[in-house]
């Protein structure tokens, strides 16, 4: 078989962030788990941050994330940036720099062309050139299913790390990229989107989360996490949850693909969406202007989705500003953070 | 007997597409369609009800029976006086569909961009014969409601047959579809099988 004929999202069943397993199974898989405890874990898994960041010294921290999934596109070459650019996104996340990184490689070498990858690779060794990180190292796992992503370690200082936690009154919230990219894969699958959007939405998810982390570096920024398989409301209500704070998000001003709102409307959404409004729908209102689709969309499951930035209000226009002279068009003050209801979001 | 389709066992999007093709190869009164997990259920209601289906849906053996049955006053493009049925294209011409995405063309001022747009209608003529469809969404739907300067200008050219079609869902949201004074209302299966058939898609 040639690798120009295959197409990737056929061969395997979820794609992308959206077949990450549902975030309740994971709640209880990981509940009341007996973990070690170290005073230079500045940031672990009790957390459910972005990352994990390990103190070495006073100036230094280590930084760690690892991602990987099913492919969403049929190109392996973009398949393999996308992967590297969602792995690399947690570290961004946190206010870090990604240094190492090591390929997480499982591949059906059964039925699957090995040249096919030898382009995800390629693919993902591109998006590290551009990141600056250097590649280490890997694992390889034959598998009925391939999946590709990065295990990445950064630096960042031990007083600069930013978490989803720190909320404050009056902060408003910037989005970097448009929601609606598990909708967009799903009619890809369905052989429902044209190669306009496939190559625009590909372009998207490949894209570094890197200008928009330097970018927010001159702001004063409170908190940021980055939005993927949970989707938007959901990795939005772990900043809210246990904030004593609420957010007020403005539907219209949250920027999306607006086919994705039509597929949603058809069916075409992504079972990880309804996961996500399963487990984090209890901590959302809705106003009644906002249409069952763009409540679908808030929900749905991103793959390697922009970051999502809590900035002082006095500055979040000039931020705004600047990411878009840096080419980040679609950036948006998207809601803002209230005094109360604590711990809930509210959407308009 | 009603037609039952049985998509259980079926990841997304499988339950919907197999749900469209059994549509598309008839118009069935009511469809029953099975599905084992609550994302096809959701799924699959979403779809029949946006093919204005009415839907219910019951627990059976461990998964779940959908319903759909259809309600009178689908399929609005079909029934719209504008439609060119009477001036068909000759055959093996080349056939090109503009996507209409916006009231602006490009992006930077808007002033300029509606001005731009609404050349861009004015002269979409010159294509001549091989302009086969031209399709509104989003914003761009307005262009055939009262009120448009370009209604008498998408009149000429659907004179002329070349198919001037508008999203309905976008008409809809834009509180817009009573006011529609050219061409058809359009969907977006009609949409996507419209830029496979055409020899060229242009999106402004």
């Amino acid at each position: 078989m040639s690798k120009e004929t295959i197409r990737l999202t056929q061969t395997v069943k979820g794609s992308g962030c959206a077949a990450k397993l549902s975030p309740g199974d994971l709640d209880r898989a990981l509940c009341g788990l007996d973990l070690p405890v170290d005073p230079n874990l500045l940031v672990g898994l009790d957390r459910a941050d972005d990352a994990g960041v390990y103190r070495v010294s006073d100036e230094l921290a280590l930084v760690q994330t690892l991602d990987f999934f099913p492919p969403m596109v049929d190109d392996p070459y973009s398949f393999g940036q996308i992967a590297a650019a969602n792995a690399l996104s947690d570290i961004y996340a946190m206010g870090g720099v990604p240094k190492t990184a090591m390929n997480i490689v499982a591949f059906p070498g059964k039925t699957m062309d090995i040249s096919i990858l030898r382009s995800v690779i390629e693919g993902g060794l591109d998006k590290m050139r551009e990141a600056g990180v250097v590649l280490v190292g890997g694992h390889t796992v034959e598998d009925a299913e391939l999946k590709y992503g990065l295990s990445v370690t950064g630096y960042i200082h031990p007083d600069r790390i930013l978490t989803k936690k720190n909320l404050q009154t009056g902060d408003r919230l910037v989005l970097t990229k448009p929601l609606g990219t598990g909708i967009v894969a799903t009619a890809i699958k369905a052989g429902l989107a044209d190669q306009e959007l496939t190559d625009r939405v590909t372009r998207a998810m490949a894209t570094l989360n890197r200008v928009a982390a330097l970018t927010m570096d001159d702001f004063d920024v409170h908190a940021c996490t980055d939005i993927t398989g949970f989707g938007f409301l959901g990795h939005l209500a772990e900043m809210v949850v246990d904030s004593g704070h609420g957010v007020r998000i403005v539907a219209a001003d949250v920027p999306l693909y607006t086919e994705a709102l039509e597929w949603a409307a058809m069916g075409l959404i992504p079972a990880g969406a309804y996961n996500n409004k399963n487990f984090r729908g209890s901590f959302v209102d809705f106003g009644a202007d906002v249409s069952q689709k763009v409540q679908d969309v808030l929900f749905d499951p991103q793959t390697s989705g922009g970051l999502l930035i809590a900035v002082s209000a006095g500055e979040a226009d000039r931020l705004v500003e600047a990411l878009k002279a840096h080419g980040i068009t679609c950036a948006a003050v998207v809601g803002e953070v209230v005094s109360e209801p604590v711990d809930r979001i509210f959407v308009v | 007997m009603i037609q039952e389709l049985d998509c259980r066992g079926l990841e997304c999007p499988a339950p919907v597409l197999q749900v469209r093709n059994a549509l598309e190869n008839e118009t069935p009164a009511t469809l029953a369609v099975l599905v084992d997990n609550e994302a096809a259920r959701q799924n699959v209601s979403r779809f029949l009800e946006h093919q204005n289906y009415r839907v219910s849906s019951e627990l059976q053996g461990g998964g779940f029976r959908v319903v759909g049955t259809r309600t009178e006053g689908g399929k609005a493009s079909e029934k719209s006086p504008s439609a060119p049925v009477t001036k068909k294209k000759e055959s093996g011409t080349k056939k090109i569909m503009v996507l209409v995405t916006s009231v602006h063309m490009g992006h930077g001022d808007d002033g300029l961009g509606d001005m731009l747009m609404f050349n861009f209608l004015k002269t979409l003529k010159e294509m001549g014969p091989e302009l086969w469809r031209v399709a509104f969404v989003n914003s761009g739907v307005s262009f055939t409601a009262a009120g448009s300067e370009a209604v008498p200008i998408l009149q000429e050219l659907a004179d002329a047959g070349v198919q001037i079609t508008a999203c309905g869902a976008c008409l809809a949201f834009f509180h817009i579809l009573d006011t529609m004074q050219v061409g058809t209302v359009t969907n977006m299966l009609e949409i996507v099988t419209g830029m496979k058939e055409a020899d060229s898609v242009i999106t402004v």
